[in-house]
């Protein structure tokens, strides 16, 4: 064997691969994924970039979806109780177009009346964290405020939207001017003309219920735009489940992408380790044998 | 009648022979090394009485097996190998720069988009606006981190091109040595052999840091870069010179106050040379352009909104563009009721972080969306290591075929030095054993007188 003045160099380049691939697998094994470096593979690295942003993306959309959901649950809980102090004004009304009523009678019913405005003038200047949530977007101050007697919207029409899905955006409010004071169906007009009207001793049994009718009709605009405040939780129930699966296939993705076959990673290991051991014993028996051990052992013998 | 001299010259000859064996095994594990062999001819004879005598064995030489051609394949190998590594070497450490998971620019783009989205969801939230201008402090900080660490690539990689220059004409200087000392020696001389392996070992080594070519004539060689920029002619070595280069802020080399930096392919230098002027300049030329044109765009979408105070949205970033964008991308503002999240100036209004999150799928560097150009970044950086790694594997394999190639020419076998060495031990028992005899002759004749 004719031996090369580079043996040494070309052994430890065998070994080296083979303690580079060694070292590959264990990486891969440690870390669980196939592509630690871009090099390793730089177009899986690259959807990589895109796919770990989409995910992240979905964690903040769950967020968001979590404090909107807080905030939609407040203001429908109280539009709930405003349904129920509306029905309750209702029947004030029908009972006070009952023409057997005294004054006096009539008169209580009116107090009621007036307290449940009151009432209504709370839930309709909610506050959740520090802003107005039926004031539009001109939220830093309530939005129904009385002056003499009369009760003005000092809010706006804007509708914010919030995007809930990639590309999918949702309206996350509804201004009072659709809930207490849509033209026609006012809450504080009706209730404040049905005390009136109970209040009146001119007021026929009709006035009374013309009254109730006004009252009916704004309790019925409230109960149908508060359908919002439902439809919209759904929505974003439905987005939540979207997005959790979402996130699942996108971690199915990064793992198809980058992620290391655990059985391959460690018959890799195997493998680099069996090759760094045939290199080191090619090594340790390169050069051993040759004539001289023949012709030392004639020389002693 | 030469009868001592014909055997003598037989022990000359076993012994130079075993010389030249004994320096083969000596040298078997030398680098560079190359198999000597003595060259034996028969002595001229001497003609008597129209009888010619044999008068013994002559020594012609030692002569070095070398395949000139190999040679010449193995330095070109060498000079691409060397290129190869420095490369890989030095796009590896760019390549950390750009990470594909959660970190880095990409990490700090998404992360900026979703405080955004949570903005959205309280528009005039102090905490939540403070975190979105947290977000663009972080983006602005990897932009700089990454814009810096890569111009600290691209300088040391400035160091290391000055040193290999250093080397290069270390190299070529004790080349030019050789080349004088082997004008002065014939080339059947004894030493003859090593000279030209020590010179030979200089040129790969050479042939590792510069592409060379190398031009034989008998008994000195002539080398020149690829491009004909003498580096050793004879006895002389033209030393290369580095300078900094204002317009590029980089060192240029120079041969004889000419800038051949741009014609240097091969070998360390052109590797270096390779990222350091073209790879990593387009990368931060695309990191910039990424940069100015993110800015931009959030610029112009913030412009489009009102602040906290009712006020037109300002810069959000401070505007940077073309070069060194990346390095000096910095947030404008440090009060958060100053983001312009509003669209028609109430402090409720989220509808100008819509335009903001928007500019997340606009094109805003060589048609791509701030991720996709990161993205692009990182496919680069990955290819180009990746790519270079494949170059390196082939040079390595190839440059490893050459070389058992060569070895099977040059290289020193035991088993025929062992043998070889058997040879001439008996073929130098054998001249002196003929020269005992011509003794035992010539004392039978000188006795043969005396009748004792």
């Amino acid at each position: 064997m004719r031996i090369s003045p580079y043996i040494t160099q070309i052994e430890l380049s065998a070994m080296s691969a083979a303690n580079q691939a060694e070292e590959t697998a264990l990486l891969q094994l440690t870390t669980g994924k196939r592509v630690n470096v871009a090099s390793d593979d730089p177009s899986a690295a690259a959807r990589e970039v895109a796919v770990s942003s989409q995910s992240s993306d979905c964690d903040q959309f769950l967020r968001s979806i979590s404090s909107v959901s807080a905030e939609l649950q407040t203001a429908d809980s109280a539009l709930s109780s405003g349904v129920t102090a509306l029905q309750q004004a209702i029947s004030l009304g029908v009972e006070g177009a009952n023409g057997t009523l005294s004054q006096d009678d009539r008169n209580a019913l009116a107090n009621e009346v007036q307290s449940i405005s009151q009432q209504m003038m709370g839930i309709a200047n909610l506050s959740y964290n520090g802003k107005y949530v039926f004031a539009g977007t001109a939220d830093s101050q309530p939005p129904y405020v009385v002056a003499a007697g009369v009760v003005t919207y000092q809010g706006n029409n804007t509708v914010n939207q919030v995007e809930i899905e990639a590309g999918q955006t949702i309206a996350v409010n509804q201004p009072g001017s659709q809930l207490f004071s849509a033209a026609g169906a006012s809450v504080f007009q009706s209730l404040s003309d049905l005390a009136a009207a109970l209040q009146s001793s001119s007021s026929t049994t009709d006035d009374i219920a013309n009254a109730t009718n006004e009252v009916k009709a704004a309790y019925t605009q409230l109960n149908s735009a508060r359908t919002f405040y439902g439809s919209t939780l759904d929505q974003l129930n439905a987005s939540q489940d979207f997005l959790n699966s979402e996130k699942l296939q996108l971690t199915q993705q990064t793992s198809d992408l980058v992620g290391v076959d655990m059985n391959q990673a460690a018959t890799n290991l195997a493998n680099a380790e069996v090759a760094r051991n045939a290199a080191l014993q090619a090594t340790a028996s390169i050069g051993n044998l040759s004539l001289f051990n023949y012709l030392g052992t004639r020389s002693n013998g | 009648m030469p009868l001592f001299s014909i055997p003598l010259s037989g022990l000359d000859a076993a012994s130079t022979a075993m010389s030249a064996i004994a320096n083969n095994i000596a040298n078997l594990n030398t680098p560079g090394y190359t198999r000597e062999r003595p060259v034996l001819q028969e002595a001229d004879p001497i003609i008597d009485n129209g009888i010619a005598y044999g008068t013994g064995v002559k020594l012609q030489g030692i002569e070095s097996l070398r395949d000139s051609i190999l040679e010449l394949q193995i330095g070109n190998e060498t000079q691409q190998q060397g290129q190869s590594q420095a490369y890989v070497n030095a796009m590896s450490q760019a390549q950390t720069l750009f990470p594909s998971d959660s970190s880095g620019i990409g990490h700090e783009i998404s992360n900026f988009f979703q405080s955004l989205n949570n903005l959205s969801t309280d528009p005039s939230n102090l905490a939540l606006r403070q975190s979105v201008l947290s977000a663009a402090g972080s983006l602005a900080s990897a932009f700089n981190g990454t814009a810096n660490q890569l111009s600290a690539v691209r300088s040391s990689l400035d160091q290391n091109v000055q040193q290999t220059v250093g080397e290069v004409n270390q190299i070529t200087q004790e080349i030019a040595g050789l080349n004088t000392q082997l004008a002065g020696v014939s080339s059947s001389s004894p030493g003859y052999g090593s000279f030209v392996d020590q010179r030979d070992n200089l040129v790969q080594k050479l042939s590792g840091l510069i592409d060379v070519s190398v031009i034989n004539n008998g008994t000195s060689i002539t080398l020149t870069t690829k491009q004909g920029a003498a580096l050793v002619v004879g006895n002389q070595s033209f030393d290369l010179s580095t300078a900094l280069d204002p317009a590029s802020g980089v060192q240029h080399i120079y041969s004889q106050g000419t800038d051949i930096t741009g014609d240097i392919s091969g070998g360390q230098l052109g590797g270096f040379l390779q990222a350091r002027d073209q790879t990593l300049p387009a990368m931060q030329t695309q990191l910039d352009s990424l940069a100015g044109g993110l800015v931009q765009a959030l610029n112009s979408a913030h412009a489009k909104g009102f602040d906290l105070n009712g006020n037109a949205g300002g810069n959000l970033f401070s505007p940077v563009s073309g070069a060194g964008a990346a390095a000096s991308m910095a947030v404008a503002i440090t009060d958060p009721t100053l983001l312009a999240a509003s669209s028609d100036g109430t402090t409720g209004s989220n509808g100008n972080l819509a335009n903001l999150s928007a500019v997340a799928n606009q094109a805003v560097s060589n048609g791509m969306t701030p991720t996709g150009a990161y993205a692009n970044l990182v496919f680069q950086v990955g290819s180009a290591v990746s790519d270079g790694n494949t170059e390196l594997d082939a040079s390595n394999t190839m440059l490893q075929q050459l070389q058992q190639q060569q070895a099977s020419v040059s290289g020193v076998s035991l088993d025929e030095e062992a043998s070889n060495l058997l040879l001439y031990q008996r073929a130098y028992q054998a001249a002196a054993q003929a020269i005992s005899t011509v003794d035992q002759m010539l004392q039978t004749a000188i006795h043969m007188g005396s009748g004792a």
